[in-house]
């Protein structure tokens, strides 16, 4: 293992080894991740690879979109094929409320320059007819999002990374974090220790605890999601289709595997992976309900991951005050995937320009709880 | 009814150790649920037709099908017990387990205190070309059709496997009239019992040993089978390939315990290949590491009727004592006493050597079958290990040796003693023995690896520094292994040196070149080939969890059941890693697909 580097990342995920492949394409040298288990172990080999930019935050749907220009050329780039699919997103509302807040978002987000619209109940029936729509009022629909294979996509930037010369260390778990006289020294892991100045912090659900380790506060809690996949089936399902008042979503994976889940409303912050049987029947109850096709297709696997939440339910994208050279890229709050690449290129440009140049971050820094929180709505 | 959502215990399986650890909590007053697959339970014995060895105690001689039919009155006369037929238990989830009624696609939650899994084990799977041609059929399926269904598979059948299952299930075949044009057996001697092989060759069936199937022929189903020889090192030698006219295969290979439910339950697995592949971690009163969760049968290693029943009556009483505060210790001791009992004999000597790595002592008589060969006094000193047990009449080894430390003695027929004292560890008995009997060893603790010494005959002799695959007594690949020295002797029987993980040391008993596979399935859910996942494993995805995502390998309906052990060892071949290293990757709930009306639509449900 080596010995000193230039900048450890912590975490494996899609977001510390997007954030290596950046480093390393613009030429930094040395770069090491610790990954405490396997490449896509954390939320990111458990998650929906839903790519969306329908937010109701704006600086989420910038951040978004600018994620979906890098999915657009991911291949040409790293020369991997992620099973990335642009069928839309469609977000369905259900009452007054919802309807009258995706005619604000829906504006506001045009404002910020997206293709998205919103369809009325005959468009929503002509375009999807599989979906019961009874209790539905409207829809956004929005044609660029989409979803890829989230393990494809991981792999794809630890592999680019390697090649570009960063050291990608599995089964390494980061213990500690030296820092003497508010700066970093090294890191200590289980393997041995690494003399750095910069570390960042990707550790997905555990970004707590890294935060932690510098003698960092960071604000977030880790929940369990769960999320669950039925043996493959004909092509059907376009676009991926998204409720926050029935708190739901479902897309249709590559392969055929129609994927889907819900936010457990009562779960409390944990690190609890074991999926538990009252999801699956609260989703067998109610997933038919709106798509009818469902009731006799089989359910093949079920599992359950963690949701980085932040107070707001926005990332932190930040360098810490107290501690130099301590940045974060954590609290995705169940978005995470679809940021990474233009986390990835902001946080790279940060660390090598000192600012995130050409990506906008600046509304995501640790200091932005402490007055008003303005929570982003759009999840489920 | 509360006590059938809420019993005492459930018993997953109503195979004979299900059924007997059901007999022994319901008659002790505990309200026992016993779930089964199956059309009607007994597990595996309602399958077998044939008269069973063992323990006279435990049925010996009495027929399968009658043993599950007197387990079945027993336990109808009790009270507190409830039998949920063609049912599954598809998952253990924290909130509870949910059971499967496959008839009438309903599930219900049950939250029982215990639970005794005794879920049997599945069949391996073979990998060559076309396996995935309908027509290529296990053991257990062809059974199933023919005794329980009485469905023929076909009409003139390949058997590939000559132990126990593919002896009885080829002789069950022609007992039905169905034609078996031969038992191939890539071993050179027959695995199972003689007296079973006996009986299929008198029913006329050719036992092909040194022989295996490399291709399915046909485009809708089987229309054929390649077989082929294979060399000292289980090679096929393609000159030799014939072949035959079959519409069925059926693969008796060997069985893989069931570990899905325990392994969701938490409780610990571990890969011991003497016991069937990865097994779970229990003591000896069947208790798991998952304290509310016991194991018993097939589940928790590859056995045999007589102790799957005593295994599953420990476990029923130890229930027992968990839940009532006391139990029949007496019985419990001499049920122990008697498992130890039966597992003392010659042909348990892979159990007791696999329940040893379980911290499970099981005495055997040491007079008989402790290798004398090994004695730990001369641990880490290079010198020959004799397999040669059978007295034949023979001893170049004890002529050759130069420095008198071998014995055959008067009698020619007598067995090679050696004495390690006199050994200067040159390694010429290895390469005067006529029966490639003799190995050399030299543990290397340090390392935590051994040096071995293989005698080869075959051309090209191995070089220094090549890689070779490391081969088992049955030529399976056992991992990889690079050659550390070449002994050529004039006779051409040469000396193989390599290096292997100490765990397998004990194991490796021949080399071959490392050479390329062909399109043959891995996975058929995802329909994977070896090639598929060579390239995945050469492109740098040798952490298991890393493979099974790129490639999405054992994540279809099965489950990974056909293919985990394959993949894990193509993986520790490449790698050159054991298997125990690799995780062998979350077995994710539900353990059978279940469709959306089931599960929503269970019994107790409150709406709908
Ligand atoms: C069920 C579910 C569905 C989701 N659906 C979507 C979706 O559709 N679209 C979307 O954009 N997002 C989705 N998300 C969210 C998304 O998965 C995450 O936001 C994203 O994967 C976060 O990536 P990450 O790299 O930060 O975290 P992770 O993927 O969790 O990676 C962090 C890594 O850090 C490692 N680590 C932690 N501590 C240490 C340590 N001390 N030393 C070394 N390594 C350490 C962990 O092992 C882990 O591999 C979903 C999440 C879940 C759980
Ligand atoms: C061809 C053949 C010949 C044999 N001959 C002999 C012999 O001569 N002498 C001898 O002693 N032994 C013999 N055996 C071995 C013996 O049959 C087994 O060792 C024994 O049946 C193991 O018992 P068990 O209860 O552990 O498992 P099984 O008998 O396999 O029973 C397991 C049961 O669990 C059920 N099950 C599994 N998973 C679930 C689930 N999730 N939900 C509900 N139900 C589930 C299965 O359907 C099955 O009915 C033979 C085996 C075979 C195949
Ligand atoms: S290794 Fe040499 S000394 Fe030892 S037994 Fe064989 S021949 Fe004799
Ligand atoms: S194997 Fe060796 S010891 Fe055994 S009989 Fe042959 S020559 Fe003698």
């Amino acid at each position: 293992m080596n010995k000193s580097a230039s900048v450890v990342i912590v975490g494996g995920g899609i977001v510390g080894t997007a954030i290596a492949y950046y480093l390393t394409q613009k030429g930094m040298k040395d770069v090491v991740v610790l990954e405490k288990s396997y490449i896509s172990s954390g939320a990111t080999g458990r998650c929906a690879g839903g790519i969306r930019q329908q937010w109701s935050e704006s600086s989420n749907v910038r951040l978004a979109m600018r994620s979906v220009r890098h999915f657009e050329n991911f291949k040409k780039d790293l020369g991997a094929d992620i099973e990335y699919i642009q069928g839309g997103y469609l977000l369905l509302a259900f009452d007054d409320e919802e309807e009258a807040l995706f005619g604000k978002n829906v504006a506001m987000q045009r404002g910020e320059g997206l293709d998205v619209s919103i369809l009325r109940k005959h468009e929503i029936q002509y375009r999807f007819p599989y979906i019961l729509l009874d209790d539905v009022k409207l829809a956004s629909f929005c044609p660029t999002d989409g979803h890829a294979n989230p393990h494809l996509a991981n792999f794809a930037y630890a592999r680019a990374a390697r090649e570009n010369g960063a050291r990608i260390y599995t089964r390494t778990r980061a213990l500690g974090i030296d820092v003497t006289n508010g700066r970093i020294a090294g890191v200590e892991t289980d393997r041995g220790h690494i003399q750095t100045g910069v570390v960042v912090n990707a550790s997905g659900g555990f970004s707590h605890e890294v935060g932690h380790m510098a003698g960092v506060d960071i604000p977030t809690e880790s929940f369990r999601h769960q999320i669950m996949v039925t043996e493959p089936v004909e092509h059907i399902l376009d676009p991926m289709i998204i409720s926050f008042s029935r708190n739901f979503y479902i897309r249709q994976t590559f392969s055929g595997n129609i994927m889907m889940g819900q936010g457990d409303e009562d779960d409390k912050p944990s690190f609890n992976h074991d999926p538990s049987w009252r999801f699956l029947t609260e989703m067998a109850r109610k997933m038919p309900q709106l798509f009818p096709f469902l009731k006799n297709i089989r359910v093949l696997r079920h599992w359950a991951g963690l949701y980085n939440m932040s107070p707001d339910a926005q990332p932190i994208i930040d360098k810490a005050e107290k501690v130099s050279d301590y940045y974060c890229a954590v609290g995705f709050s169940g978005h995470g995937f679809m940021l990474a690449p233009a986390v990835g290129e902001g946080l790279a440009d940060w660390i090598i320009h000192g600012e995130p140049q050409e990506v906008d971050l600046s509304n995501l820094g640790l200091d932005r709880f402490t007055g008003e929180v303005v929570r982003e709505r759009n999840v489920v | 009814m509360s006590c059938l959502s809420n019993p005492d215990l459930l018993v997953v399986g109503a195979g004979p150790a299900g059924l007997y650890a059901a007999i022994e909590a319901a008659s002790a007053g505990l309200t026992t649920v016993i779930v089964d697959e199956g059309i009607s339970a007994g597990g595996q014995l309602v399958k077998q037709t044939h008269k069973f060895f063992g323990n006279e105690d435990f049925f010996a001689s009495v027929r399968g099908f009658d043993i599950a039919r007197r387990l079945l009155k027993e336990l109808s006369n009790m009270d507190h017990v409830h039998n949920l037929q063609e049912s599954s238990v598809i998952g253990v989830y924290e909130d509870g387990i949910p059971v499967l009624h496959l008839p009438s696609d309903t599930t219900r939650l049950l939250q029982p205190e215990r639970v005794i899994v005794a879920t049997g084990a599945s069949e391996k799977f073979l990998q060559f070309d076309n396996n995935d041609l309908p027509g290529v059929y296990g053991a257990g399926a062809v059974q199933t059709l023919m005794n329980q269904f009485g469905v023929m598979p076909g009409r003139n059948v390949l058997m590939v496997g000559s132990g126990n299952i593919g002896l009885i299930v080829s002789y069950q075949l022609i007992q039905a009239g169905v034609n078996v044009k031969a038992i191939v057996e890539i071993a050179d001697r027959i695995g199972g019992y003689e007296v079973h092989a006996n009986k299929a060759m008198r029913m006329g069936i050719p036992i092909m040993l040194r022989h295996t199937v490399i291709k399915a022929i046909g485009t809708e189903s089987v229309e054929g089978a390649v077989i082929c020889e294979v060399d000292e090192n289980f090679r096929p030698v393609a000159s030799t390939s014939q072949e035959l006219a079959v519409d069925t295969i059926c693969i008796a290979i060997g069985l893989n315990p069931s570990i899905e439910l325990i392994a969701q339950a938490g409780g610990e697995v571990k890969y011991i290949p003497e016991l069937g592949g990865y097994v779970p971690v229990r003591d000896d009163n069947m208790r798991s590491t998952a304290e509310a969760f016991f194991v018993a049968g097939d589940v928790s290693g590859i056995e045999e009727a007589t102790t799957a029943m005593i295994e599953g009556r420990v476990a029923g009483l130890t229930v027992v004592k968990d839940l009532k505060g006391n139990t029949d210790l007496k019985k419990l001791e001499s049920l122990k006493r008697e498992l130890v009992a039966f597992r003392n004999g010659p042909t348990s000597a892979r159990i007791r050597e696999g329940l040893r790595k379980l911290g499970i002592v099981s005495s055997s008589k040491e007079h008989q079958y402790g290798n004398p060969n090994n004695p730990e006094k001369y641990m880490g000193k290079m010198r020959p290990v004799i397999e040669c047990y059978e007295a034949i009449p023979c001893n170049p080894c004890e002529t050759s040796c130069p420095t008198g430390a071998i014995t055959v003695g008067e009698n020619i027929n007598d067995v090679p003693v050696i004495d390690y004292e006199k050994c200067n560890g040159c390694g010429i008995c290895m390469t005067e023995c006529p029966g490639l009997a003799v190995f050399m060893l030299r543990e290397l603790p340090e390392e935590e690896s051994a040096l071995i010494g293989i005698p080869y005959e075959l051309i090209p002799l191995p070089e220094k520094g090549e890689k070779v695959h490391l081969l088992g007594r049955e030529g399976e690949t056992l991992s990889d292994g690079v050659v550390q020295r070449v002994f050529k002797s004039p006779n051409k029987t040469h000396g193989v040196y390599v290096k292997a993980p100490a765990e397998i040391a004990g194991e490796v008993r021949g080399v071959s070149p490392v050479s390329k596979t062909d399109n043959t399935y891995v996975c058929r859910c995802e329909e994977l080939t070896v090639q598929d996942v060579e390239k995945a494993i050469n492109d740098g995805y040798t952490d298991f969890e890393e493979l099974r995502r790129r490639l999405r390998i054992s994540m279809g309906p099965c489950g990974g059941r056909t293919c985990r052990l394959n993949t894990l060892g193509m993986l520790s071949r490449k790698t050159g890693r054991p298997i125990e290293e690799f995780a062998p990757g979350v077995l994710r709930p539900p353990s059978i697909p279940a469709t959306f009306r089931s599960i929503a639509g269970q019994e107790g449900a409150k709406d709908e």
